[in-house]
């Protein structure tokens, strides 16, 4: 069976396991939380992962998706599924015009470039008071999260980032990231193809950020500093570059510490910090490396096991 | 009289602007130091100039150390000297525990880029729980407090003086070390390539050490004056965002690049504030970053990259 298919029918389970295990009030906050994280994790994994584009001002696109559904829902009443995508929509729009120019640059240039863009995008918003009510944050946005629809979204665009990675663009952007000129000289546009995953991967974070809008209630430019452009390709890197499963698998694992850590918020920062650090220094290539969770199972030992006795009189077949 | 007062506003704002830009300098030439060395931003800059300028405020005050022993308060030359060296050693010790094994493991910067975020997040809430995340006025009296007026209203502070002094002598300083000694030389090598100068007999890991240390030692310098001028608290580090967009309009990884793009960044800066508004200064410095990069992405004074086929 295709891999794509198999991650699809995974998909499908895990998101059903979710919406229908029985849940605390509380837990079922915390996996409205975990699939948020995530949706915005796959975004940036394709980006850095699995394009080679590293950027440092994702949570810049967060921001203009939550700031569209919760400027949509609360001040023109629209129904909350348009907002959420409509928010996804505007960061890709966004996106597209940052990514025109800047694209053009390389390795850490583009890194720069996009910790002053993410800034800018923030700066904007924390100085629009009349539009985006300013530093003080927008409150009162309703809270059409539930678990369901968090789920919901996260099974529909893994399914769609799992297809994504196996298909043609994923093989070109996985190409383009090992060489670039090789790439190209293959047939293959590349500055298309790293336009491409910038869009989609604002896409993404852009539904992820106005899902988080209607998680917290409140939104604020400063929830979507530096710091979290940061946490989101940390998450990545601790996952393993890439590696999709690796991806889903960190920002579960940091969601949950962080959570665990809640009681103890003074220190919660200080234990992220030295976290980012030892991971780095014990095992940078994450916690999958470039592979995919499913590339754990010994397949080949299972197929022998599982495999009827050959005949005796039964010979290899001769090839001509 | 409309003329006189904004050429007033110009003026001074001018002055503003370069003793900013001065302070800037100072931050951004260590972080260009260590870019043109190990070719990776450090993100862990900031939290040196956090460290020196906590170390400054506590020397200057007198400390406690959990009733151990008490530290009485000296004056601002042991303070700056405590706090330069202080800082130098955090910055060396930052390098050999969390850059060091990265380096020697793998080539690519990325891992070293995310290790010093983990740095300066580790070092700015160590200050939070220590010291709280109160802002701090360093002692008032410290410092020369004079105004001197020019005439059209334009006046400079004692302070902004000696800031642009202070900043001339320690790049002065750095400039004389880097052309005139031995070590000053090897660093040159080192910039060229790192590994071609390890092959020529270069201690390359105690150079290392001695860049990160001057490149502390410089950011302290910065970060008194910064808390001076803003007090001092656990997120100031945040500020050396502009001192390396400003490392990155002059070209990263070159030291005049570095002065340069911080004056011009300080000037712009203050520019803004005296004639649009305080609000848009911030914006404004992105939005420089970003048509530099455009328009010349190896800044000023920058190598040309190219791809290496």
């Amino acid at each position: 069976m295709k891999k794509s298919l198999w991650a699809s029918s995974a998909f499908v389970v895990l998101g059903l396991i979710l919406i229908f295990m029985p849940l605390s009030g509380y837990e079922e906050g915390i996996v409205a939380l975990l699939c948020i994280n995530c949706i915005a994790a796959m975004g940036v994994s394709l980006l850095t992962g699995f394009t080679g584009i590293f950027s440092l001002g994702h949570a810049a696109y967060m921001a203009l998706g939550a700031y569209t559904a919760a400027i949509m829902t609360v001040r023109y009443g629209v129904h909350w599924f348009p907002a959420i995508v409509a928010g996804g929509i505007i960061a890709v729009l966004i996106a597209w015009l940052i990514g025109m120019p800047t694209l053009r640059l390389t390795g850490d240039y583009y890194a720069i470039a996009s910790i002053g863009l993410g800034e800018a995008i923030r700066l904007v918003l924390e100085n629009w008071q009349s539009f985006t009510r300013g530093a003080r944050g927008f409150p009162g946005i309703d809270s059409y999260t539930s678990r369901t629809v968090a789920v919901g979204f996260f099974t529909v665009l893994g399914i769609g980032m799992f297809n994504l990675i196996y298909s043609r663009l994923g093989r070109e952007l996985k190409a383009s990231r090992d060489d670039r000129v090789a790439a190209s000289l293959m047939g293959f546009h590349t500055p298309s193809s790293r336009m491409k995953a910038l869009l989609i991967s604002a896409f993404y974070c852009g539904i992820s950020g106005a899902l988080l809008g209607g998680y917290m209630n409140f939104i604020q430019p400063s929830m979507f500093d530096m710091m979290k452009s940061t946490e989101l390709t940390a998450v990545v890197v601790f996952g393993g570059l890439g590696s999709m499963s690796g991806t889903l698998l960190g920002s579960a694992i940091v969601t949950s510490v962080m959570e665990y850590f809640r009681d103890i918020s003074q220190y919660r920062m200080l234990i992220y910090g030295c976290l980012l650090v030892v991971i780095m220094v014990l095992r940078p290539e994450g916690l999958l490396g470039s592979r995919e969770i499913w590339s754990f199972i010994p397949i080949q030992t299972l197929r022998s096991v599982f495999r009827p006795m050959p005949r005796p009189d039964a010979r290899p077949k001769e090839r001509g | 009289m409309e003329n006189s007062v904004q050429f007033s506003t110009l003026f001074q704002q001018i002055i503003n602007g370069l003793s900013l830009g001065s302070v800037y300098a100072l931050i951004a030439v260590g972080y260009s130091l260590v870019y043109s060395i190990l070719s990776f931003s450090n993100f862990a800059h900031g939290g040196f100039l956090v460290v020196g300028g906590y170390i400054c405020y506590g020397l200057l005050s007198g400390v406690d150390v959990y009733g151990f022993f008490e530290i009485p308060s000296s004056g601002i030359w042991l303070a700056s000297l405590g706090a330069l060296g202080g800082a130098g050693i955090v910055a060396v010790l930052t390098e050999r525990l969390a850059y060091k094994p990265i380096r020697e493991r793998t080539s690519m910067t990325l891992y070293l880029l995310i290790a010093s975020m983990g740095v300066s997040i580790v070092i700015e809430n160590i200050f939070v729980i220590l010291v709280g995340g109160r802002f701090r006025a360093l002692p008032q009296d410290i410092f020369p407090s004079a105004l001197f007026n020019l005439g059209w209203n334009v006046t400079v502070s004692s302070s902004d003086i000696l800031s642009l002094v202070v900043a001339v002598f320690f790049l002065g300083g750095l400039q004389f070390f880097l052309s005139r000694t031995r070590w000053g030389l090897a660093i040159r090598a080192a910039a060229c390539d790192l590994h071609t100068a390890g092959l020529m007999g270069v201690n390359v890991s105690l150079l290392i050490s001695i860049v990160f240390f001057v490149a502390g030692l410089l950011a302290t310098v910065g970060g008194i004056f910064l808390s001076v001028r803003y007090t001092l608290y656990p997120q100031l580090g945040g500020i050396t965002t502009k001192a390396f967009v400003a490392a990155v309009i002059g070209g990263l990884g070159s030291l005049p690049g570095a002065v340069v793009g911080s004056l011009i960044l300080g000037l712009a800066e203050m520019l803004t504030a005296g004639f649009i508004s305080s609000q848009m200064r911030d914006l404004v410095v992105f939005s420089m970053l970003v048509i530099m990069l455009l328009v010349k992405p190896a800044g000023f004074f920058g190598r040309q990259i190219s791809d290496k086929i």
